[in-house]
């Protein structure tokens, strides 16, 4: 387990609390029944969990990435679904910090602050991998733009107060032409199309957003026009650890899920099950702390202001992977009860893991672009010459 | 080892993807949402002869053999594994009485099992790691009335549906798993009760609960096989479900791969259709690979089976090696689809959870590598 401060430790201890007192007893139900709970919120309002991201000069609690990393991990633990909707909230906030100016953060920061839910609008139906082939348009007109276009799979899309939406200001331009805005619920014209049924993480909020004639004001434009790209993409690099968090924290509780049935079914300590099981059992913990530990030595650059695209990439990759592998072990190991249980759930939901935030075979094209990539003083001297 | 099938076979196998073309593809999603027993496929599906396609014709079997027995299954598991796995567990209690019952059991039971008038069923799991041993497993007392059963049998698939099913039950708490003996219990007995269904991940429609047995009483005569034979029962049958099971596999992955492949072809990112990329080449060949050698390793198993020569290690073989990909195949194919394939709206989701059934179910995690083990050191 890698060093945590006290702070860090106490933040990590009150969120397991949390988590035990209002994520694991509910989990199973509105898996079932496909819905976030209110309660939820409530409870999540009262914790200040959506504060955690927010800088302290706006209200917030301004943890640090890692600190927020153990948080998510936390969530993830008691359901990767309501983990979900509660770090896609989170990570909403992530293109107003990368492009947000001194008004635009107070507008966005303030509804989250008190708890209010935000999302994240990048993806459309012919854009999923291919983020640049988003026909969504936002037109000036006057001190206005206006929004028309579809996009899908957007999680909180249901209930979010703000939205960060991206559309094209310069169609002609393709993902050059690509901007972000902020978008609030309730302008004329902004609806919600169809909610999504997912293989896993069904308490968590998948629709499509409809934009017909939506007009909002010039000043929700983030950074400049045509800046969408590169701050769509620093949002997914702050994105993606998060997903690999919540992918540990399913990693753990698989772990934890295994031991328990375990000692359950072999009790008399001379009657223990056989290597070939010990050896999974082995080898489910060195895959979760190795995912943990890519993912804390991420969070450990970010704060550091390191560049660090290539190992957001990274832990997301391999954190998502182990916890799909993880999770159908256990299934296994389980048999007929793992099947029939909440075991089966967290199979279900690791398998986004490896989908959202950027497929892990886009990830690994990140990869392994920068391991193919010159060296950087190769580059240099080449210039030199 | 022979790979053809015989024209016979074949015809057999395409009859079955007709009829599973016909009759389940419309019933499938539904299905899968309601969990509803399909009580109308089943008899259709007993039309088909599907319920006796091995036992023998004096009993009103088809006599097809077990290689035909895994196309059927394979072909029905490409359009709904839930109805395919309602007919391998009533398979193998018709296995098991035809194998080791009596002139007189065989009579009795064999040919309502072959036309389907009665469903089988094959209880042998238990809440406690081992048949025999648990706090609440099945025990077997003999008395003047006859034998009486009490106790717990976990997780009986077709539970509640069959009209007959063998049970493994304990004879000697003493000797625990070694005392084990097989019962031919019919599903009306007074005493015996189904339990809650599961709400189970995939395969659903076959149903899947918890029986409780209450004094129950049964006669001498439905002893199957001898007094403590049950270990070696439930292993050979076992392997059999190991072989069908694989079949399922088969089946959900052939589906799953052709599905991915035309899905790639349409699906247009980056200026191109998806499946000009070699990453997701590669993802479909691998995952196409993985099911052409299960395939045949199930045909060699079942021909093993078939040609009565020992199949064990050769069954265990096919379900270690798809254990082994942790359904690899399904879990790829999901991939190649994203985020489509994620949403209950497209059949991928489907097919990942019945294969997880499929693969992961119906013996300890460790049990293929345990025969296939011992087999080598012997």
């Amino acid at each position: 387990m890698s060093i945590l401060t006290p702070e860090q430790k106490q933040i990590q201890q009150a969120t397991r609390e949390f988590v035990a007192k209002h994520i694991i007893p509910v989990a199973a139900k509105y898996d079932k029944t496909c819905d976030f709970h209110p309660a939820i919120l409530e409870a999540a309002r009262e914790s200040k969990i959506f504060a955690m991201a927010v800088p302290k000069e706006y209200g917030g609690l301004g943890y640090d990435a890692l600190t927020q990393a153990v948080v998510l991990e936390e969530w993830g633990y008691g359901c990767s679904g309501i983990g979900t909707t509660l770090a896609a909230s989170v990570l909403s906030m992530d293109s107003v910090l990368v492009a947000g100016n001194e008004e635009q953060k107070k507008k966005f920061f303030e509804p989250m602050v008190r708890g209010e839910i935000g999302s994240f609008g990048l993806t459309e139906p012919g854009a999923g991998s291919d983020a640049g082939a988003g026909k969504t348009t936002a037109t000036k007109e006057g001190d206005e733009y206006v929004i028309n276009g579809t996009k899908c799979w957007i999680t909180n899309g249901g209930f979010a107060s703000v939205y960060v939406i991206y559309a094209l200001t310069d169609p002609t331009k393709g993902m050059k032409g690509l901007s972000a805005f902020i978008v609030e619920k309730g302008r004329p014209g902004f609806t919600i199309g169809t909610v999504d049924h997912k293989l896993g993480i069904r308490s968590s909020n998948t629709v499509e957003l409809l934009f017909k004639d939506v007009r909002i004001p010039a000043s929700n434009l983030l950074g400049k026009e045509g800046e969408g790209m590169k701050i769509a993409m620093m949002t997914l690099d702050m994105a993606r650890p998060a997903i690999a968090a919540l992918s540990v924290g399913i990693c753990q509780r698989a772990l934890d899920e295994c031991v328990k049935h375990l000692q359950q079914r072999f009790p008399d300590p001379k009657v223990q099950p056989g290597q070939t099981l010990q050896f999974k059992l082995a080898d489910m913990r060195i895959e979760t702390e190795a995912a943990r530990e890519l993912l804390h030595y991420t969070m450990r650059m970010r704060d550091a202001g390191v560049r660090y695209s290539v190992e957001s990439a990274e832990c997301k990759t391999y954190a998502g992977d182990m916890a799909m592998k993880i999770t159908s072990q256990a299934v296994s190991l389980m048999g007929s009860y793992g099947y029939t249980s909440e075991i089966s759930k967290l199979m279900r939901d690791a398998k986004i893991m490896q989908i959202y935030e950027g497929t892990n075979q886009i990830q690994r094209l990140v990869i392994s672009r920068a391991v193919l990539a010159p060296a950087p003083a190769a580059t240099a001297q080449k210039a030199g010459k | 080892m022979s790979i053809h099938l015989t024209e016979e076979q074949q015809l057999i196998g395409k009859n079955a993807q007709g009829f599973a073309k016909e009759y389940l593809d419309p019933i499938v999603v539904e299905l899968d949402h309601t969990a509803n027993y399909p009580a109308d496929v089943v008899k259709k599906m007993a039309e088909q002869d599907f319920m006796g396609l091995f036992l023998p014709g004096e009993y009103g079997g088809a006599e097809a053999g077990y290689v035909s027995f895994v196309e059927v299954v394979e072909n029905l598991s490409r359009s709904c594994a839930a109805a395919a796995s309602i007919v391998v567990n009533h398979s193998l209690a018709a296995y098991a009485i035809n194998r080791w019952g009596t002139p007189a059991q065989k009579k009795e039971y064999l040919p309502n099992l072959a036309s389907g008038k009665t469903l089988g069923g094959f209880a042998i799991f238990e809440n406690g790691p081992t048949p025999g041993v648990g706090p609440d497993a099945l025990k077997a007392e003999k008395k003047a009335e006859g034998w009486v059963l009490n106790g717990t049998k976990a997780y009986v698939r077709n539970a509640g549906k069959a009209g007959v099913y063998v049970v493994l039950a304990c004879t000697d708490p003493a000797a625990g798993a070694k005392a084990l003996t097989a019962f031919i219990v019919n599903g009306n007995a007074v005493g015996l009760t189904v339990g809650e269904l599961k709400e189970t991940m995939g395969l659903r429609g076959c149903p899947v609960a918890d029986m409780n047995f209450e004094n129950v009483i049964v006669a001498e005569a439905a002893v199957l096989g001898a007094v403590n034979e049950g270990p070696a029962i439930m292993a050979e049958t076992l392997a059999v479900a190991a072989i069908a099971e694989a079949a399922q596999t088969v089946g959900i992955g052939q589906a799953a791969v052709e599905h991915a492949a035309v899905y790639s072809k349409s699906r247009v990112q980056f200026g191109r259709p998806i499946s000009t990329l070699q990453a997701i080449q590669t993802l479909l060949a691998e995952t196409a690979t993985d099911c052409h050698l299960a395939r045949l390793g199930v045909h060699h198993a079942a021909e093993l089976l078939e040609a009565g020569e020992p199949f064990q290690v050769e069954a265990a073989m096919v379900k270690q090696f798809l254990a082994r990909l942790h359904s690899k195949m399904l879990l790829d194919t999901v991939q190649v689809e994203g985020g489509f394939g994620y949403s209950e709206f497209m059949p991928l989701p489907r097919l990942f959870r019945d294969i997880a059934g499929t693969t992961l179910l119906d013996s300890p995690a460790d049990y293929p590598d345990k025969t296939i083990a011992a087999a080598l050191l012997a």
